[in-house]
C-alpha cells in the first residue's frame, strides 16, 4: 500500500464557495482526494474576506488548501462543455449555489447523471433543494435562525446573541463529507451513483439533542427558550463567574454526588427535590447559590476548575478566548493549530483538521491555489486541449485570466 | 441493488450520551448492524428527559436502529463476550474518557491483535493524548476550551450559553465521515486503523475566521463576543421588529439591495459605506437605520417580503415550536416521528444525510436495556441458554424494559 491517504485516487469537481462546501472538499483534499475547484473569473467571494496580505486572503487559504483551481465563465456553452468533459472523469461533483443555479448552467443532477451515471453529486444549500424557502439566498446565520438554534442562544427575555463563528457551515461540510464517502463506498460495493441533498437547516436542527423531543413529548407544555447562563431543563449545568473569569460546571450525571459533597450538602443526596437532573432544575436557584458561594471562597476560576475536575472529578472548564486556546499546552501538544506556509501570504495559523487517522498521522503538505492557477494544466492534462485552444478560450473570456495573488 | 449502503457491516458500539451515539445512529440508519454495549445501569442519557413509562425520549432520539446489550465491562466474562463479538466486527466506536477502554482490555493495542482489519474510532472531549486527555468532558466543556463560549453574549458581560449540543452532533458527523473513509480505504486494500476524534478540535474548527485573523494580525485583532451584531462586519446581526427578531445580512452586493429595500439610496451613495471592512466603524449608525426602517414597516413578515424582493439574506428568529410547524420543515421532512412501543410517538430531528437512492429513513426502534442480550449471545456466539442464564444470575448481564 503506497496510498497517500484514505481517499487517494478519488477525483472531485468542486463548484463550492465560502465555507460549508469548501470545508467538505478541504476534508477530502486532506484525505488525499484530487480536487479541482471551478471558480468564476473573479474567484470565490471568500477571496475578499480578511485578512488580506499581498492581495491574498487568509480566510480563503484556510478553507481551500489542496485544491487546483480553474476559472470559467459558467454562463458560456464552452465552459459548460469543459465541465461536462471533466465530469466524465471524476467520482464526485459538489456545489453549494442557491438551488436552481446549477440547472441554469446545465449542470444539475438530471444533466450530470446522464454525462456520468456513476457520479456522486452532492448539493449543499442553506434550506434544501425544494420547499417554500429553498430559493432564498442562504448563509450559516439564516440556517441558524430557521432551525431554532439562534433563538436558543442569548439572555432569557432579551434579544438572541449572534455567534461569531460558522457552526452550521463546518458541521454541514462534515455531514456532506460522510454522505459522499458512504456513497463512494456503496458504489465500490456494486451500487450506482446518486444525488445528495445536504442542508444547513437539517444539520443545525439536529443540534437540538433535547429540545425537539422535549417540546413534542410534553405536548407543547415545555417550549425551549434561550436561558442565558443556565440550561433550561436540567441542572446543575451552566456558566458561573469566579474572580474576573468565567467557568462552566456540569454535574447532571454521577458527578452530582461529588458536587453535593464538595459544597458540604450531603443532605441533598437524600432530598427528593434533588433526585434527578430535572427535579434539580426546579430547585436550581438553591443549587446555583451554593455553587456561587463556594466559588466566592476560591476567587480564581483556574483554581476552581482544578479543584472541581482534578480533586472531585466534576466536569468543569474555564471559558477561554481564541489566543488562550491556541497557546494552551494541551492544544499545542495535540496540534490543534496548523501552520500553513503560503508562498504569497506567508505563514498562517488555522484550525487543524479534526480527523486523525492512525495509518496517516502526518497531515499532507497542501497549498491554496490562486484564481485560475491550473487553467492550462487541467485543460491540457485532463482534456488534451492544445495551447491554441486554451489561448482562444482565454481570449473569448470563457477561461479567466490567471491571477497569482 | 436494494441493499442499504452499509448492510452486512457490523459495529460494536460502546458510546453514550450524544457525540458517539450520533455517529453510530447514522451507521445504523445506513444499514450497518450496530450492537450497543451499555453498562448494567444503562447509558447515562436514559436519565435525561422526557420520561414516559420509565423510558427516555432523549435516549430514543439518539439510539434508533441499534441492538442493545447490557453488561458489566469490569468482569472478565463481559470482556470475553466483547472480544468474541469484535473478532467478526468491522468497526468499534467508543466515547469513554481516555483510559477506560484500556482498563476494560478493549484499547486499540488489544483489539487490533484480536481483529487486525478492525477500524476503531475513539471519540473524546480532548483527544486520546495531551495533558487534558483524561478529564471528563461534555459538549460545553469542549466549547469552553475551544474558545466558542467566549464568543457568545454581550461584550464585556458574562457569556451566554446555548441549550444545544452543537459540538456533539458535529463531532459525531466528523467521526462518521472518518469511519466510512477508513472502510473505503480498507475495501481498496488498505489496513484497519484507529481514528482519534475530539470535541475540542471539531469545535475549534468552527472558527472559520477568528484564528487566522488573530494570527495574521499578530494578535492585534482578537475576536470576542459582540452581542446581537457581528463583531467585525456590518450590517450583520439580529434586529428587533416590534415584538419579533429578525436576522439581516447586507454585505458586499447585498448592501445595495438592503439600501433599496429601506429606500435609503442616500446610504448606498455615502462614500463612508463603500468598503465592507470600513463599514464596521459605522455599525451603530447603520444598525439604527435598519431598526428605524423595521419599526416603520411594523410587521416582520412584511419586512421579510421586502428584503427578499431585494435579494437580501434574512430570516425570522424561530423558536422550536415554530420550526416544527413551519411549512418548509413540513415539506422537507425536517422533523421525523419515531413510533416507540413503550414511549409512544416521538418527534425528533431527521438525520441530515439525504441520499437519492435511499430517500426513506428506516423505521427503526431504540432497544430497551439489554434487549438483545439473549439473541446476540445465542446467534452470534453460540452460547447455550444455561450459560446465558448463569451470566444473568452472576449479575454480569442484565435487562430492563426501559
Amino acid at each position: 500500500m503506497s496510498r497517500r491517504h484514505v481517499l487517494d485516487g478519488v477525483k472531485v469537481l468542486d463548484f463550492s464557495h465560502y465555507v460549508a462546501g469548501p470545508h467538505c472538499t478541504r476534508l477530502m483534499a486532506e484525505a488525499g482526494a484530487e480536487v479541482i475547484k471551478v471558480e468564476a473569473h473573479a474567484g470565490d467571494t471568500s477571496r475578499h474576506l480578511p485578512v488580506i496580505k499581498e492581495g491574498r486572503s487568509g480566510y480563503y487559504i484556510q478553507h481551500n488548501r489542496g485544491k487546483r483551481c480553474i476559472s470559467l465563465d459558467l454562463r458560456t456553452k464552452e465552459a459548460q462543455d469543459i465541465c461536462h468533459e471533466l465530469v466524465t472523469q471524476v467520482d464526485v461533483v459538489i456545489e453549494n449555489f442557491t438551488p436552481g443555479v446549477m440547472k441554469k448552467y446545465n449542470m444539475d443532477w438530471a444533466a450530470l447523471s446522464k454525462v456520468n451515471p456513476d457520479l456522486v453529486m452532492c448539493s449543499i444549500s442553506a434550506l434544501g433543494q425544494e420547499g417554500p424557502l429553498s430559493k432564498f439566498p442562504g448563509f450559516d446565520y439564516i440556517g441558524q435562525a430557521y432551525s431554532g438554534v439562534m433563538g436558543m442562544t442569548g439572555q432569557a427575555g432579551g434579544p438572541p446573541a449572534l455567534s461569531g463563528m460558522a457552526f452550521g457551515d463546518i458541521s454541514t461540510g462534515a455531514h456532506a463529507y460522510g454522505a459522499i464517502v458512504s456513497s463512494l463506498f456503496h458504489r465500490a460495493n456494486g451500487g450506482g451513483g446518486q444525488f445528495l441533498d445536504i442542508t444547513l437547516l437539517d444539520c443545525l436542527f439536529s443540534y437540538h439533542e433535547m429540545n425537539v423531543q422535549v417540546y413534542d413529548a410534553s405536548g407543547g407544555q415545555m417550549v425551549p427558550k434561550r436561558s442565558g447562563h443556565r440550561h433550561s431543563f436540567v441542572a446543575p449545568l451552566g456558566l458561573f463567574k469566579c474572580g474576573d473569569r468565567y467557568l462552566i460546571i456540569i454535574a447532571i450525571g454521577p458527578q452530582w454526588a461529588n458536587l453535593a459533597k464538595l459544597l458540604g450538602r450531603e443532605d441533598w443526596l437524600d432530598d427528593p427535590r434533588m433526585a434527578d437532573p430535572v427535579s434539580r432544575n426546579e430547585n436550581s436557584d438553591e443549587i446555583n447559590a451554593a455553587i456561587e458561594a463556594w466559588l466566592a471562597t476560591i476567587g480564581d476560576a483556574e483554581k476552581a476548575v482544578k479543584i472541581l475536575i482534578e480533586d472531585h472529578h466534576i466536569p468543569a472548564a474555564p471559558v477561554l478566548d481564541v489566543p488562550e486556546v491556541m497557546e494552551h499546552p494541551h492544544m499545542v501538544q495535540r496540534g490543534i493549530v496548523q501552520t500553513i506556509k503560503d508562498p504569497v501570504f506567508g505563514d498562517l495559523k488555522i484550525p487543524a483538521s479534526p480527523m486523525k487517522y492512525s495509518q496517516f498521522p502526518e497531515p499532507l503538505e497542501l497549498q491554496a491555489s490562486s484564481v485560475g492557477q491550473h487553467n492550462e494544466e487541467i485543460l491540457r492534462e485532463k482534456l488534451n486541449y492544445s495551447t491554441e485552444q486554451i489561448a482562444s478560450l482565454t481570449e473569448s473570456g470563457v477561461l479567466g485570466a490567471r491571477d497569482d495573488t | 441493488m436494494t441493499q442499504k449502503m452499509l448492510e452486512g457491516f457490523k459495529v460494536i458500539d460502546f458510546t453514550h450520551v450524544v457525540a458517539g451515539p450520533h455517529a453510530t445512529k447514522i451507521l445504523a440508519e445506513h444499514g450497518a448492524e450496530v450492537i450497543k454495549i451499555e453498562p448494567l445501569d444503562g447509558d447515562l442519557s436514559r436519565l435525561l428527559p422526557t420520561h414516559r413509562e420509565g423510558r427516555s425520549g432523549y435516549f430514543i432520539q439518539h439510539n434508533v436502529g441499534k441492538k442493545t446489550m447490557a453488561m458489566d465491562l469490569a468482569t472478565q466474562e463481559a470482556q470475553e463476550i466483547c472480544h468474541e463479538l469484535i473478532k467478526t466486527a468491522d468497526v468499534v466506536v467508543e466515547n469513554f474518557s481516555p483510559g477506560v477502554m484500556k482498563k476494560h482490555n478493549m484499547d486499540w493495542e488489544t483489539l487490533k491483535k484480536i481483529n487486525p482489519g478492525l477500524i476503531m474510532c475513539s471519540i473524546s472531549c480532548f483527544g486520546q493524548t495531551g495533558p487534558l486527555a483524561n478529564l471528563p468532558g461534555y459538549d460545553w466543556i469542549g466549547q469552553s476550551y475551544a474558545g466558542i463560549v467566549d464568543l457568545m453574549g454581550e461584550p464585556g458581560k458574562k457569556p451566554v450559553f446555548g441549550d444545544i449540543a452543537f459540538g456533539d452532533v458535529s463531532t459525531g458527523a466528523h467521526a462518521y465521515g472518518a469511519i466510512v473513509a477508513a472502510l473505503l480505504h480498507k475495501s481498496r486494500g488498505g489496513n484497519g486503523q484507529h481514528i482519534d476524534i475530539s470535541l475540542v478540535e471539531v469545535l475549534f474548527s468552527y472558527h472559520e475566521f477568528s484564528v487566522q485573523l488573530y494570527d495574521s494580525t499578530d494578535g492585534q485583532v482578537l475576536a470576542t463576543r459582540s452581542g446581537s451584531y457581528h463583531g467585525m462586519l456590518s450590517p450583520v446581526g439580529i434586529y428587533q421588529c416590534k415584538d419579533r427578531y429578525v436576522f439581516i445580512l447586507g454585505l458586499n452586493h447585498q448592501w445595495e439591495g438592503l439600501t433599496r429595500a429601506m429606500e435609503r439610496e442616500d446610504m448606498f451613495n455615502d462614500p463612508r459605506f463603500t468598503d465592507v471592512m470600513a463599514m464596521a466603524k459605522y455599525k451603530d449608525e447603520i444598525n439604527d437605520a435598519i431598526e428605524e426602517w423595521l419599526d416603520k414597516v411594523g410587521d416582520v413578515d412584511k419586512a421579510l417580503e421586502i428584503l427578499r424582493a431585494n435579494r437580501v439574506p434574512c430570516a425570522p428568529i424561530l423558536n422550536i415550536a415554530e420550526v416544527m410547524d413551519h411549512p418548509h420543515s413540513k415539506e422537507r421532512g425536517t422533523v421525523r416521528t419515531i413510533s416507540d412501543p413503550i414511549f409512544g410517538d416521538l418527534r425528533v430531528p431527521r438525520t441530515p444525510l439525504r441520499f437519492s437512492e435511499f430517500p426513506d429513513i428506516p423505521d427503526d426502534q431504540a432497544g430497551t436495556l439489554g434487549q438483545y442480550n439473549h439473541q446476540i449471545l445465542r446467534e452470534q456466539l453460540g452460547y447455550s441458554e444455561q450459560k446465558i442464564a448463569d451470566l444473568e444470575t452472576a449479575g454480569i448481564i442484565t435487562s430492563k424494559n426501559i
